[in-house]
């Protein structure tokens, strides 16, 4: 398109103009409008659909930047605030014993995120099933009714959620995503049954969801009682005969 | 959520993530709240340039989150330049709200020195269009680039920025503008 050469100050006495509107969303977008300008650009994005999409043209090319910020961490208090803000609490924060129950809360709040999550991921390319299609039609809910096991870190918090399929003899771990292990070592997942000693299934990822294949000599100990668990190990070697690194989350499975 | 092989997967919870929260998930909400929080208070820090502003525009960019997270369309932005473009929108929407910032020191417009540009990206999801926006960026002259730059970065008026660059406001916007326009010329040509 064409660059209009507008006079710097009065953009006013043409105020229709298309390049005008064009200018107007960059500059709503890039955030350099004053406080009474700014009010009326946005009353346009609600009034004006053609104007709306200039703007989200415009967002969309300054996107990029937006990954030049540095991450920081704000203080835990500005989540209890947020929830306060939504209603969700009604005990006010400074009840003693406060930062325990959201730990707690969190952490069951985790494993249900994660189990709607694990579903949602489950759910829509669903496993080819080996039994015959024509009897399935409502098959899909039976995969998505499994209970999820979760491998919580020692301070409660949910490390991985994992969903036992004793039939298939297959494990679907979906991880809270992590930050990779300061020394390269990477997560194991060993299955651990009453009496027994640990057994490798294989590395897990810390971000993305996969299904680990149980080996047929160990889908014996897929059931009630057994634990599984996640030690930090050397890259190489894995599956290793036992493990040699930290448990870094662990949990009873739930079948 | 840093390395990049797990990006896309990373990318991708955080989008069903949105679609639980838009569903009225809290669980997921919070989910969503661990993964995100770090990069947004990020943004609204340097922004607001102001810890205890930064914090209550956090707050309210999780509030907006939870009740428009429908709105956000997986298949027009990545979760996180939606939500990152939030909380920017949020800060300027407080800032305007505040006294004009006349404490900040005056920016010299160097003629010749070039901006650091874009920093090595870890949000992957925008690499690509870093990129571009980065090479048309350094076309555009030094004086335009630089304002448009603090003025993304930094959340400043017209007004602001021609006290701190003590030069006409006149002036200051037609930089800008024609920095802009030329910006659009170069990534869709």
């Amino acid at each position: 398109m064409s660059t209009p050469s507008l006079p710097p100050e009065d953009r006013g006495a043409s105020a229709t103009e298309p390049p005008d509107d064009e200018l107007l969303a960059a500059e709503l977008v890039l955030g350099v409008l004053g406080t009474a300008e700014r009010r009326a650009a946005q009353a346009r994005l609600e009034s004006d659909p053609q104007f709306a999409a200039r703007a989200v043209r415009w967002e969309r090319r300054l996107a990029p930047w937006l990954a030049e910020f540095e991450p920081a961490a704000p203080p835990p208090l500005v989540w209890a605030q947020i929830r306060q803000r939504l209603g969700w609490r009604t005990e006010p924060p400074s009840a003693p014993g406060w930062w325990h129950s959201l730990v707690l809360w969190r952490a069951a709040a985790g494993v249900a995120a994660f189990a709607a999550l694990a579903l949602w991921l489950t759910r829509p390319p669903a496993p080819p099933r080996p039994s015959p299609p024509v009897v399935q039609a409502a098959g899909g809910e039976a995969a998505a009714a499994k209970p999820v096991t979760t491998l919580a870190h020692d301070d409660g918090t949910p490390g991985w959620l994992a969903s036992v399929d004793r039939s298939r003899g297959t494990v679907l771990m979906v991880p809270v995503p992590s930050a990779p292990d300061a020394q390269g070592r990477v997560p194991e997942l060993w299955i651990i049954a009453p009496g027994q000693s640990p057994r490798s299934l294989g590395q897990v990822s810390i971000n993305k969801s996969h299904t680990v294949a149980v080996p047929p000599d160990a889908r014996m100990a897929l059931g009630p009682g057994s634990v599984l668990a996640i030690t930090l190990e050397p890259a190489s070697g894995i599956p290793h005969a036992r493990p040699s690194g930290p448990v870094v989350a662990k949990g009873a499975i739930q079948t | 959520m840093s390395d990049v092989s797990g990006h896309n997967a990373a990318a991708a919870s955080l989008e069903a993530l949105m679609a639980q929260v838009a569903l009225g998930n809290r669980a997921a909400f919070e989910t969503l709240y661990r993964s995100t929080a770090d990069k947004l208070f990020g943004i609204c820090l340097r922004v607001m340039n102001q810890r205890a502003e930064a914090e209550e525009v956090l707050q309210e960019v999780f509030t907006t989150v939870w009740h428009k997270a429908a709105q956000f369309d997986a298949g027009k932005a990545g979760a996180m330049s939606w939500l990152g473009t939030l909380a920017r929108n949020k800060c300027i929407d407080r800032l305007r709200t505040l006294p004009l910032r006349t404490a900040f020191g005056p920016l010299e417009l160097a003629a010749e020195v070039a901006d650091p540009g874009t920093s090595p990206a870890q949000q992957v999801e925008m690499l690509t269009e870093g990129a571009r926006l980065a090479r048309c960026l350094e076309e555009l002259e030094p004086r335009r680039r630089s304002l448009i730059r603090e003025a993304f970065f930094g959340g400043f008026t017209y007004e602001e920025l021609a006290t701190r660059v003590q030069a006409p406001l006149g002036s200051i916007k037609s930089w800008i503008r024609r920095g802009l326009l030329q910006l659009r010329a170069c990534l869709e040509p």
